[in-house]
């Protein structure tokens, strides 16, 4: 059966063209105005879960960096704060130094004594150290000063980690055990930093040469060798925090660059297509112009 | 044997007649070449009976059949019931995607992804805002941010409940409204009643009632749109219409039609309508689907917000999207399994909750949803490619073409005007018989 075309027919197939085209044109249209080749789940439904699955991925990375970047502020300030503790040690060590030649007179080393009470007061005070309102240094107590300044030398805070996730499941430990350096002070005799220069002082007080050039020389040593690896152990943890920030940083570089070729519009091809449907609706128009107008009645008398 | 001197004057008449009734049925096609439904229709011109002339009257001595002129034997409307039939069957199917396509596409809508204010945008904010507090336990904006962060996942969930819940209410009420009282079921089947009615008198007297049954066959096509149907003709002209299962127009029935009945077997929009609303159709199976992400989002996080002092994050009797609570606020969100002010273990763990079997079966669901209505837009545009495409045969055979109508003009009144000249010649012998015969010498 050959095909009659009727006029319903004509007028049928342009309308459904004319739309066809014009729901691509829309399509395209939409993509280029939002940049998105996805705007629906069902344009692509696999693209679009893997975009949802790549924004929660950026998302987690760029929390961790803030968490990498506030953890390296809190290993900062202990670190400073640790710095300044060595600074006074080093000090009094110059002081006992001094005041263990028994050429050194009493009142030398009633003045040395004097002054390294004050460094005990500015070693306390730095493990007093704040960050954004909290104390470093004591434990999961943060809101609790760790030692009490012109007080017992006991130690206020616990020994409680406090850690920050820096990827998925890892975590890093931010604060340091200061009371395993400083200790309890005199009366604990516990040998740590605090008690030994409280003895130190008493002995310079008392001067007695003999405890200041033996034992006091040797336990100020073993604790300036305790300091020294805790500040070790600190700047390694900042250096985790540094290579975790910078690799944080290049995966969260590439899932955006991974999300933006599966959900962002590829605008020169998107372009050309453009183009290319225009024309075709352009022709689409021009031929239902042409084809609705003319019947036999334009050529009867 | 001598013929009636009259008779070539009887034969141009009926030329005259059967032309004039060919004209008026072009003339009725143009008129309705933009009609629905409307199929074209064409004057049958048959030869009359011709009249006998005996024996002997011709050279070979036997007798003769001399044509008597034309007759319209009947006006007849040009359609092809196969393709009708054809029809309404890819009419049905392209019913049901339609109508299924047009509620998922809403149900696509309700999820709102992607986009910033999406449930996927939320859980990560949520987990951003734990960081936080992980990040500074002491501070109370965190808190605050935290339960904030919560508060607005609940209501985007519970948004997305209601407009699934909405989306199969629609249906129904959809539904509800074409099958109900003065519905258009009903007021299809009691046109389709009175129709064959009519139709079966005119059939009776022998009349074609072509324009009737053009309108029966356009109100049957509207109802496949709706379910499944068959149609039966009987010898009266009047069709029994069974639909989606049950059969809706009986010329036997009271009032010719049956009206509200349970539909056995419902295809078509009715039926999609039927799955949409159901339980287990996909408004309300996607919706059951959310509720379990949202069942296992508070009870993971619920059972380590809970662990140190039993205090709950989130609701644990709101287990699904539309019930889903908030109960903690900034005094009783806890961050540590002590009462130390920087202890953050607890906060810690529900940062990591991040990606985990909650999130992942969030993206899955909508990654479903989207495959869902992807398939059925394909399937809506196949059908609906397949409609047309019959849809465009049936036009070929039944429509009004305007260039033959106009062929046709032409040609039959030619064909009157040269029945008028064969009138005019056969008056002008009469003339010649009746005036100027027999004046011999007068």
């Amino acid at each position: 059966m050959s095909l009659r075309v009727t006029s319903q027919m004509t007028a049928r197939n342009t309308l459904r063209d004319l739309q066809g085209n014009l729901s691509s044109l829309a399509d395209l249209q939409r993509k280029m105005s939002s940049g998105k080749q996805i705007s629906r789940p069902s344009d692509d439904p696999y693209g679009a879960s893997r975009a949802m699955e790549l924004r929660t991925e950026i998302g987690g990375l760029q929390q961790y960096q803030k968490n990498v970047d506030d953890g390296t502020a809190w290993l900062d300030a202990s670190d400073t704060a640790l710095g300044k503790i060595g600074d006074a040690v080093q000090r009094i060590r110059e002081l006992l130094v001094r005041g263990g030649t028994d050429s050194s007179g009493q009142q030398a080393r009633d003045a040395a004594a004097d002054e390294i009470d004050q460094l005990i007061e500015t070693i306390k005070q730095e493990a007093n150290v704040q960050y954004a309102g909290r104390y470093v240094f004591a434990g999961t107590a943060t809101d609790r000063a760790p030692y009490a300044l012109l007080g017992a030398d006991t130690y206020n805070g616990n020994r409680g980690t406090i850690t920050r996730e820096i990827g998925p499941g890892v975590e890093i430990q931010v604060n340091t055990d200061i009371s395993g350096l400083l200790g309890n002070g005199d009366g604990a005799g516990d040998n740590l930093l605090l008690d030994t220069l409280r003895d130190i002082s008493a002995d310079l007080r008392a001067g007695d040469g003999d405890r200041l050039r033996g034992t006091d020389i040797v336990r100020l040593d073993a604790n300036f060798d305790r300091l020294n690896a805790m500040r070790a152990d600190v700047g390694a943890r900042t250096n985790r925090m540094a290579i975790a920030d910078a690799r944080l940083a290049s995966l969260e570089e590439n899932s955006v660059s991974l999300l933006s070729s599966v959900e962002d519009a590829d605008t020169p091809k998107t372009l050309i297509e453009y183009t290319t449907q225009q024309a075709a609706y352009n022709m689409a128009l021009k031929a239902g112009a042409n084809v609705v107008q003319n019947s036999l009645m334009d050529f009867l008398r | 044997m001598p013929i009636s001197s009259f008779m070539g004057l009887q034969t141009s008449l009926r030329g005259l007649i059967a032309h004039q009734q060919a004209i008026n049925t072009t003339g009725h096609n143009i008129s309705n070449a933009n009609t629905a439904g409307y199929s074209r229709q064409e004057a049958v011109l048959t030869a009359m009976h011709a009249l006998t002339l005996p024996a002997n009257s011709g050279v070979t001595g036997f007798g003769a059949q001399l044509g008597t002129g034309v007759d319209v034997t009947q006006i007849r409307r040009i359609r092809d019931t196969f393709l009708d039939v054809q029809f309404r069957t890819a009419n049905m199917k392209l019913g049901d995607a339609a109508a299924r396509s047009n509620s998922l596409e809403q149900v696509e809508l309700s999820f709102g992804e992607p986009s910033e204010n999406g449930v996927n945008e939320l859980l990560r904010q949520f987990w951003d805002a734990w960081s936080n507090v992980a990040n500074a336990p002491e501070p109370a904006p965190a808190r605050t941010a935290v339960v904030e962060a919560g508060n607005s996942l609940a209501s985007a969930l519970q948004a997305i409940y209601s407009q699934l819940t909405t989306v199969a209410a629609q249906a129904q009420s959809e539904y509800d409204k074409l099958t109900g009282p003065n519905g258009n079921v009903e007021l299809w089947a009691k046109e389709l009643a009175q129709l064959n009615d009519t139709i079966a008198h005119a059939v009776t007297v022998g009349q074609a009632p072509n324009d009737l049954l053009d309108r029966r066959d356009l109100l049957i096509d509207r109802l496949s749109e709706l379910a499944q149907v068959s149609v039966t003709e009987d010898a009266t002209g009047a069709v029994r219409v069974d639909f989606g299962g049950v059969t809706l127009v009986d010329p036997a029935a009271a009032g010719g039609y049956t009206w509200p009945q349970t539909l056995t077997r419902p295809g078509g929009k009715l039926g999609a309508l039927q799955d949409l609303a159901s339980p287990t159709g996909p408004a309300l199976s996607f919706r059951a689907r959310l509720d379990a992400v949202v069942a296992d989002l508070v009870t993971r996080v619920n059972a380590i917000h809970s662990g140190p002092t039993g205090v709950d994050f989130f609701d644990p009797t709101g287990l699904t999207a539309d019930t889903i609570t908030v109960v903690a606020t900034e005094a009783t969100v806890v961050r540590g399994s002590d009462g130390n002010a920087g202890t953050n273990d607890v906060a810690m763990a529900l940062a990591q909750l991040r990606g985990g079997s909650q999130d992942r079966a969030y993206a899955a669901l909508v990654a479903e949803v989207g495959g869902v209505v992807k398939a059925n837009l394909n399937e809506e545009a196949n059908q609906q490619s397949l409609v047309d495409a019959i849809e465009n045969r049936r036009q070929s055979v039944q429509g009004v073409s305007p260039d033959e109508e106009m062929m046709n003009l032409i040609r039959f009144q030619r064909g009157y005007q040269a029945s008028a000249r064969t009138m005019t010649t056969l008056d002008d012998m009469l003339d010649t018989l009746i005036n100027r015969t027999g004046k011999v010498g007068l």
